[in-house]
């Protein structure tokens, strides 16, 4: 290639990706960086019902959206949410795509060794598999050599297999694990007990699925920021303090339709006659 | 094909080969190729059909009319990053099979490596190369350039095609006879000027029809972007199929509509790239 | 043998690279059999879709004019639309529709697992392509071979098994193990419907202990030494089949 034409070529093509992004923000940039864009980019599931997916008209919308615009109500910004799912969503974040993760994220060592996670958790659930009651499994044992549907990228698959001999099949999301589910593919569904309560809530689950085994694994879900986000940080714990104290966490849950877990009603309590 | 003239009293064993395109009696044309394409669409969207309850909602063919133009508009963006990821990866080709005809051993031997290793990767798997470990900006003489999700997975599929085109020019600049060469250099033509003036003008004729054939591969391996979460046709159809409540009788009309449009794409490509063939044939 | 597994760990303490595919004996069972099914499918695929060619190449050539059209027709369809579409269309798709049987309990078991599907589309569109390589190929033997094996009293089935398929194949190999490390390429497809193949285990690897970077490089590697493999053996065929005389 001629020298002028490489560069040419090279310099438009820098100039024109330069152009194209002009509009896109920048996130994880830090606390001033946020309130100098005017928006808080939070990173949410859209097809987590309750805690976030979307409505007819496409909106995200759920106990964690609620949240998120708590937060960005504190700060004074405006909020933009964006759809992640487990397998891209601390990507998304260290990545600087998002400034705020509140994806039902559990509490995992390794995860806390690549973002900084925020104390206290501001939830916790636990593990159940969503059988077909024709199956009739009453004891976690029988899932021995079975093969259960899940979501790629949850932390929980891996324990399954391990102690309980089932056999993982996962897909990315959570849809087509319910498509594989209900095509016979696979006996059961395992995931984050909160969301398949939320899934039992539609009629046409309601009828031929159950959830009849003891939830395990009890973990709990953390917000997290990009590693190095002090500031941020200090606000979203002061934060979840706050909410604790309020009730807040309780209320959305029952404005969601599920039951207050054992956790929120304790968190809530601890905090209640807190005086920091 | 026509066979090459026999020396006398031999019977050829084998005729030239070449592997040429669908010269079948049957040749589909583009009139016959759409309603083949028609006839499929009605197979896809009938078929659920009959298989319909009672109480369905909305008809599979009235879903697929329904979200019709939000999924042709993701076939668009599919389309544009084809177009995009094949001038990329045409333009490193070239480059890249230069260097490996090049007289330098050293530049040979690692385009070389470069050219195996870009052609032997799955492509799925450089994708997830390059959106997982490419970083999400870069900063260049201090300004910051993001790189979003489709610019990454455009890079990915650049890679392939770059490797692939440096296949194709090679084979064409060694296909041209040597006689070419030596009277070049006979009238003292530099090696750089011979590529460039006299050799490479005759490959473009004979580098068109697989290039066109790496152009479809691409158009057709750009719903994998889908996989790493680029917002396209695939995926819109996926998130369609929810928005419809998820009913599983759907799923054949909706990836059928999507099998029609790169059917419907890709045959005329098909046809032109054949034509191109039996019009530059040498032989 | 613990050495490797040790030295690896070592490795994690010390630089951070994290190589669980190593000293993991749970993520090296996955690992070892996400290459078995890759395996699987590479060799299952690749014959049956040797068949699919050859047969379609057959009666692509035959008398009667509607097999002629069923042949071009699903050649066409396959060649020309994505594979990964084809693969979602069949498992998602015919899956949901085809009948299925059901367990004592009333469970629903489909016809085909994701394997199987996998095997089954990924056959049907290599083979597509084989029946075009083969095609040309058979184009290449002269009339008068043909006829000559007709004049000798061999059926039309006899005639191309004996006589024209072996001349073609000898001819068109280079065009078809291109295809067919294709293929091999291709079954990283089958990740999309979680068949438990190596990108499928690999990907499940990274995801839990968060190092991409590492299992990347294993990934990387693993490909390159499967199609490295794949194309010394296809040289390897290619000179064994090599008609004198014939090609360079």
């Amino acid at each position: 290639m001629r020298k002028p034409t490489s560069t040419f070529l090279g310099a438009g093509l820098l100039a024109a990706a330069t152009v194209l992004s002009a509009s896109l923000a920048t996130a994880a940039d830090g606390l001033e960086a946020i309130k100098q864009r005017g928006t808080l980019i939070v990173g949410v599931k859209a097809d987590y019902r309750p805690f976030g997916f979307r409505d007819p008209s496409g909106a995200i919308i759920g106990l964690e959206p609620d949240l998120a615009a708590d937060v960005a109500k504190r700060l004074g910004v405006k909020l933009e949410l964006v759809p992640v799912v487990s397998s891209n969503r601390i990507e998304f974040l260290q990545q600087g795509k998002v400034d705020l993760l509140i994806a039902t994220l559990s509490d995992k060592p390794e995860r806390r060794r690549v973002v900084q996670a925020i104390d206290p958790q501001y939830y916790s659930d636990f593990v159940n598999v969503m059988l077909p009651k024709k199956a009739g499994i009453t004891d976690w044992a029988q899932l021995k050599g079975k093969p259960l549907c899940a979501t790629s990228g949850a932390w929980y698959n891996k324990d399954v297999a391990r102690t309980y001999g089932a056999e993982i099949v996962a897909f990315d999301g959570s849809e087509k694990p319910l498509f594989a589910l209900k095509q016979g593919n696979c006996l059961g569904y395992v995931y984050d007990q909160s969301m398949l309560q939320g899934k039992l809530l539609d009629a046409d689950w309601k009828a031929d699925y159950g959830l009849p085994l003891k939830g395990i694994l009890d973990a709990p879900w953390m917000m997290a920021v990009a590693l190095g986000n002090g500031a941020l940080q200090g606000l979203l714990e002061t934060t979840t303090k706050e909410w604790m104290k309020s009730g807040f966490i309780v209320e959305e849950e029952k404005k969601w339709g599920i039951e207050p877990t054992e956790y929120s009603k304790a968190m809530h309590e601890k905090y209640k006659n807190a005086t920091n | 094909m026509t066979p090459l003239p026999s020396t006398a009293g031999d019977l050829p064993v084998l005729l030239p080969f070449r592997v040429s395109r669908t010269r079948a009696r049957f040749t589909l044309g583009p009139v016959r190729a759409w309603l083949l394409g028609a006839w499929l669409a009605g197979l896809v969207l009938v078929m659920p059909a009959l298989a319909q309850g009672p109480d369905a909602v909305l008809s599979p063919l009235q879903v697929i009319l329904r979200w019709a133009p939000l999924l042709l508009t993701g076939f668009a963006f599919n389309v544009a990053i084809s177009l995009v990821a094949m001038l990329l990866g045409t333009g490193a080709g070239v480059g890249l099979g230069l260097a490996l005809v090049s007289e330098g051993p050293i530049l040979r031997r690692v385009a070389w490596g470069l050219t195996q290793f870009f052609r032997n990767v799955p492509w799925l798997v450089l994708l997830f190369f390059v959106m997982f470990l490419v970083p999400f900006q870069v900063t260049v003489f201090g300004l910051r350039v993001p790189l979003p999700d489709w610019i990454k997975a455009t890079v990915g599929f650049a890679l392939p095609v770059m490797a692939n085109v440096a296949e194709i020019v090679r084979g064409a600049v060694r296909s041209v006879p040597a006689t070419q060469w030596e009277a070049a250099e006979s009238l003292a033509f530099t090696r750089r000027q011979t590529l460039f003036r006299i050799i490479l003008p005759q490959c473009l004729k004979r580098m068109l029809p697989p290039w066109m054939n790496v152009y479809a591969l691409i158009a057709m391996a750009t719903v994998q972007a889908s996989i790493v979460g680029v917002t396209e046709m695939l995926t819109l159809t996926a998130q369609v199929h929810a928005a419809e409540g998820g009913r599983p009788e759907l799923f054949a009309p909706l990836y059928g509509f999507a099998l029609l449009c790169f059917f419907l794409y890709c045959y005329p490509i098909d046809r032109l790239t054949a034509r191109l063939e039996r019009r530059f044939e040498t032989a | 043998m613990d050495a490797v597994p040790n030295w690896f760990r070592g490795l994690y303490e010390t630089t951070g690279y994290n190589f669980t595919v190593f000293y993991d004996p749970y993520d090296w069972d996955r690992y070892v059999n996400g290459l078995k099914t890759t395996l699987l499918l590479a060799v299952t695929t690749i014959l049956a879709s040797i068949v699919i060619g050859a047969v379609g190449a057959l009666l692509q050539g035959g008398p009667s004019r509607f097999l002629r059209g069923l042949v071009n027709g699903f050649v066409v369809v396959f060649c020309n639309t994505p594979p990964l579409v084809q693969i979602f269309f069949f498992y998602f798709g015919l899956g949901t529709l085809l009948p299925a049987t059901q367990t004592a309990d009333g469970l629903r078991v489909p016809l085909l697992d994701n394997v199987q599907w996998a095997i089954v589309a990924l056959a049907l569109f290599a083979g597509a392509f084989n029946v075009e390589i083969f095609r040309s190929g058979i184009e290449a033997v002269p009339r008068t071979t043909v006829e000559a094996a007709e004049s000798l009293g061999y059926t039309r089935l006899k005639a191309y098994l004996y006589v024209v398929l072996p001349l073609a194949l000898r001819v068109c190999l280079p065009a078809l193990n291109n295809n067919l490390i294709n293929l091999l390429k291709t079954t990283t497809l089958a990740y999309a419907i979680a068949v438990p193949e190596t990108l499928y285990a690999v990907k499940q690897i990274w995801s839990e202990s968060q190092n991409v970077l590492e299992m990347m490089i294993v990934l990387l590697a693993t490909y390159a030494v499967l199609v490295g493999v794949l194309v010394w053996l296809m040289h390897r065929w290619e000179r064994a089949l090599r008609i004198p005389g014939y090609s360079r």
